[in-house]
């Protein structure tokens, strides 16, 4: 839950979900699922899919989805040209961002947009003197991660 | 003239289907489809963003959110769009499973066999995120496609079981199972089904499929709905299996509407059940999909 936490801190949520745990994988139920009795054994995934622990929080799309809905946290929206690159692994220019919400700060992490959707988040930082968004995660991994299980 | 165990093969099973009343070339072909993810956009704002990025789409008339996939200038399996779960690439015969059963938000639901997860994100939609959705495999590989499939179209509602559901006691009863039971397949799909395949394959594959039919109506509560799928052509696994499971259970078939042609009620000379002309059929030739049969299952 710590990891989480300081996840959400970082990307300016106020979001406290119930967590459940399966292993490294963090979920989040919805008001159906949480008041059922369900067995534990053998399960490997349930309800709402927040992300993992690993070195850091990894959080994953169905958590960035959340976020995007919550007016506070910090995003950039892109265009389809840039949205492209960024979800096949690319970091992003600040001379392609289309449009922040919120105040971005160097060293904090915000979500990246597309069409009014999160497509990923990354980390405002300078790279060679340039300003960027550093991938992250980006949805690409949904292609990437079956191929390296 | 040598002839090669894939033309052997290929004649046998052709010669198969047309006792059947069914003369295939052996090389039809299914054009992709996609369904558009109700839980996260609608067929228009769907069908207005794709038509926008070049792609022709045709609406598939018996599917709610069917679309056969005309003309792509790019992959659909990796568009933005795919990646944010707004669609999900699947075939138009396989897509009329979960629509059968007619999952909805009261629903307790059981999918058995249920990696990927096409049929599970399919069924999660039908039921709008409410209501429960408990889905089993057993091959860890396939259960991970399956976490992902859920993760990308946004599913809520679902417990995802790693085992064997033949032996797996969830501790509920359900008022929906969904048995795409793994099968033979079909050469629409494989090209090399001809080459691999056997009928002792074939009556393998039944073997296993009875074992999951018992175990699918114990999961059951009573007047629940069964829907048993395969995407094989071969009366062992469809039309046979469930004139054996009518003579084991307390069970009866339902009429299903629909594309396809009935079930059949004889078979190589055998006759069946009359019941079993209520299920449906897929033959690539008339149907122009890939093999494909449903039966829906009420307990008694």
């Amino acid at each position: 839950m710590r990891l989480l936490k300081r996840f959400l801190e970082q990307v300016g949520s106020k979001m406290n979900p119930e967590v459940l745990s399966i292993d490294s994988k963090r979920f989040t139920l919805n008001q159906e699922l949480g008041r059922r009795q369900f067995s534990r054994k053998s399960l490997v995934y349930a309800g709402t899919y927040l992300g993992r622990n690993r070195r850091l929080f990894e959080p994953g799309s169905q958590l960035l989805q959340m976020l995007a809905a919550e007016e506070d946290t910090r995003k950039v929206h892109l265009d389809r040209d840039v949205a492209w690159l960024f979800v096949c692994g690319r970091d992003v220019f600040e001379e392609n961002i289309r449009r922040v919400e919120g105040e971005l700060e160097l060293g904090r992490y915000c979500l990246v947009m597309f069409d009014g959707r999160c497509i990923g988040y990354g980390r405002y930082e300078t790279s060679a003197g340039i300003r960027v968004i550093r991938n992250l995660f980006d949805l690409g991994d949904f292609l990437r991660r079956e191929g390296s299980d | 003239m040598v002839v090669s165990r894939e033309e052997t093969n290929k004649q046998f099973f052709l010669d198969r289907y047309r006792t059947l009343g069914h003369r295939l070339a052996g090389d039809e072909k299914t054009p992709q489809a996609i369904r558009v993810n109700t839980l996260k956009t609608s067929d228009a704002e769907m069908m207005e963003t794709l038509t926008s990025l070049g792609v022709k789409l045709a609406r598939v008339p018996y599917l709610d959110h069917g679309y056969v996939v005309e003309e792509s200038g790019f992959s659909l399996g990796a568009s933005i769009e795919y990646l944010l779960g707004l669609y999900s690439l699947q075939e138009s015969a396989s897509q009329s499973a979960a629509q059968t059963l007619a999952p909805n938000a009261g629903d307790t639901v059981l999918d058995m066999c249920a990696a990927p997860g096409g049929k599970t994100t399919q069924i999660a939609a039908y039921m709008g995120n409410r209501g429960q959705l408990y889905a089993v495999d057993v091959d860890r590989r396939r259960v991970y496609a399956l976490e992902n499939n859920l993760e990308r179209c946004g599913v809520e509602n679902s417990l995802v079981y790693r085992g064997d559901v033949t032996s797996m006691e969830p501790g509920t009863r359900f008022n929906k199972v969904l048995l795409d039971a793994p099968c033979s397949g079909n050469y629409v799909t494989d090209p090399s089904w001809f080459r691999k395949r056997s009928i002792k394959d074939v009556h393998g594959n039944a073997e296993v499929q009875r074992r999951l039919l018992s175990a699918a109506v114990r999961h059951l509560e009573s007047e629940g709905n069964l829907l048993y799928a395969t995407c094989s052509l071969e009366p062992e696994e469809d039309e046979l299996n469930m004139q054996w499971l009518l003579r084991n259970h307390e069970v009866a078939l339902e009429e299903i509407d629909g594309p396809g042609e009935r079930g059949l009620t004889e078979v190589f000379g055998q006759k069946l059940c009359e019941e079993i002309s209520r299920c449906r059929r897929f033959w690539p030739d008339t149907a122009h999909t890939q093999g494909f049969f449903l039966a829906k299952v009420v307990k008694r």
